[in-house]
């Protein structure tokens, strides 16, 4: 996944030399390529995210296209105001890149840990959230977030996943993505990010009949598309490394309540902090996020 | 150069600022009066707008980065013909564009500023775009010394001179207050031009309502051979051109009444051009 999106930042620097990348001293390998092959498009803004999403903003106003990297903890959370202000409130095309989202620096704590920068961000008007789920979803996201040309965060969380698509596929921004058919009446999961992969498992091994979306993109969202969903399911089940307080099970229960009320259970990090560290995986079982915990979490609720 | 369209004469930019405060019933008049003589010699002899238009290509970027001090920058916009009367005399009406603070919406503001800390580092990012085109176009930010107490300025200041931005000016507006108390009382700055210097700036410090001494330091921080970025730093007044509002931090908030708006108007026309 972040050699898909290595790769769509190359590719996109490349072919318009008005892209210009942004790092608030971050992404050490990760921008090799780079900075091989687009050295003048290169900035190091060092460790001062507030000046760097400001200086962005400048260099948006006088033409340039910049991505502006960071952990997510810091992109977009830290610089949440430079953000309203000084990128959404004018539309400019600035991209913003979190890296790490939700529990990825499960051993460094809550500093490094990400799960209120959804919430965070879709409340600012003109900006789209993005939420990538493997490398074809990371390699769309790039493309179209290019094509925007307004004010985009893209949150990148666990990477390492594996594929949820079999093949790159037909996204368009808002649109949800079905990585796995389902039945009329049966249960829907919708997911995001890192979770899509955990859903479409315990799909495929307790619930044979229930649909699974992909959900790439947190904002804009097809309202209609999801309204649908909700319609033709008996319960709808959401999945994400994020707090359920304002992620994409916000979204979807908003968009349930008034156009198609179904129950909808909100898979998520339960308004808390992380306590201990240690693996990922020791992270998602102190959340309840691992499978064996979401399961039981849903069977629960659809007794 | 721009066309000499209007003479930026500073009593006609006060006058400005009073009608339309009087007539939006606003504050922040203190913290336009200090930037008045600064903005008319930038407007007259160094911003350069191809064509009067305040969104040409090539203009040179002027950022009020102390979103407070927006009227005295409307003021410049009548002289320039990008506003016109029945903004002033609308000003805070239901409705009405011009806002209490910088809005970029606004052709001729290049940021949204008030909240402090934000236009300097949109400046810095100007700047490097502009050397990293190649073109000779100049950035401007000017800043409060209330405002030099954020973050973000130091960051972008050692942006600056890392990256030598030669075409960036940081103007502070060293007016001595800010919104609680003079800066003495609330965070001591001591010098703020050894402060600019030590990150990397050439800098001049001149008085801030003595228009030669503004034109002449502006021109010489420009003719540098260094590739320093450069910062001037302006002593002034707030509220200068009515003694009652002089170095008198009530000037912030207060509104004009029918009283103090004919005092202060007859104070501002009393006063040598």
């Amino acid at each position: 996944m972040r050699a898909a999106f290595s790769e769509a930042l190359v590719r996109l620097a490349k072919a318009d030399r008005s892209v210009v990348l942004l790092t608030g001293d971050h992404g050490y390998a990760l921008f090799d390529d780079f900075r091989k092959a687009c050295t003048a498009q290169y900035i190091n803004a060092g460790i001062a995210e507030q000046n760097m999403v400001g200086m962005a903003a400048g260099l948006a106003r006088v033409g340039f296209r910049p991505f502006v990297y960071g952990l997510s903890a810091f992109i977009p959370v830290r610089v949440v105001e430079q953000i309203k202000l000084d990128i959404a409130h004018d539309k400019l095309p600035v991209i913003l890149i979190g890296d790490g989202a939700g529990f990825v620096y499960s051993h460094l704590g809550t500093s490094h840990q990400s799960t209120e920068d959804i919430a965070c961000t879709r409340a600012i008007p003109h900006l789209s959230v993005y939420s990538p789920a493997d490398r074809f979803e990371v390699a769309a996201c790039m493309e179209l977030a290019y094509q925007a040309k307004g004010p985009v965060y893209l949150r990148m969380g666990k990477s390492d996943q594996g594929d949820v698509h079999m093949a790159a596929p037909q996204a368009q921004v808002g649109r949800l993505l079905e990585v796995k058919p389902g039945q009329t009446g049966d249960v829907a999961f919708i997911a995001t990010g890192s979770l899509v992969r955990t859903a479409m498992e315990i799909a495929a091994n307790s619930y044979p009949g229930a649909a699974v979306w992909s959900a790439p993109f947190i904002k804009p969202i097809d309202g209609q598309q999801v309204a649908a969903i909700c319609a033709q399911s008996r319960a709808v089940i959401v999945l994400e490394e994020h707090s359920v307080l304002g992620g994409l099970g916000s979204v979807i229960t908003e968009i349930a309540a008034e156009f198609a009320p179904v129950r909808i259970l909100r898979v998520g990090v339960q308004d808390r902090f992380s306590h201990h560290c240690g693996s990922y995986e020791y992270l998602l079982q102190e959340h309840g996020l691992d499978r064996a915990a979401i399961e039981q979490q849903i069977r629960h609720f659809l007794q | 150069m721009i066309s000499q369209i209007k003479s930026f004469d500073s009593k006609i930019l006060r006058k400005t600022v009073l009608d339309m405060a009087y007539a939006g019933s606003t504050v922040h008049i203190g913290c336009a009066f200090s930037i008045i003589e600064l903005l008319a010699v930038l407007y007259r002899n160094h911003l350069r707008y191809p064509g009067n238009d305040p969104l040409a290509a090539g203009r040179d970027y002027f950022v009020l980065s102390k979103g407070h001090g927006v009227m005295a920058q409307y003021a410049c916009m009548r002289e320039l013909g990008w506003l016109k009367d029945e903004a002033f005399s609308a000003y805070f009406a239901d409705g009405s564009d011009l806002k209490g603070l910088s809005d970029s919406r606004i052709p001729g503001l290049e940021v949204t500023s008030g909240s402090l800390g934000h236009g300097f580092s949109v400046g810095v990012g100007m700047a490097m775009g502009v050397k990293l085109r190649g073109t000779d176009q100049k950035t401007f930010a000017l800043v409060g010394d209330g405002e030099i107490n954020e973050g973000p300025i130091w960051e972008g200041a050692m942006f600056a001179a890392h990256h030598e931005l030669k075409n960036f000016m940081v103007i502070v507006d060293e007016n001595g207050f800010q919104a609680m108390g003079s800066t003495q009382e609330v965070l001591k700055l001591g010098s703020i031009q050894a402060k600019f210097e030590s990150f990397g700036f050439e800098a001049i410090t001149i008085d801030g309502h003595d228009e030669a001494a503004i034109d002449a330091a502006v021109a010489q921080l420009w003719a540098s051979g260094a590739k320093a970025p450069k910062a001037l730093i302006a002593k002034t007044v707030k509220g200068k051109g009515v003694p009652f509002m002089e170095h008198n931090n009530m000037w912030h908030y207060t509104r004009l009444n029918a009283e103090t708006y004919a005092q202060a108007l007859a104070a501002v026309a009393a006063t040598a051009s």
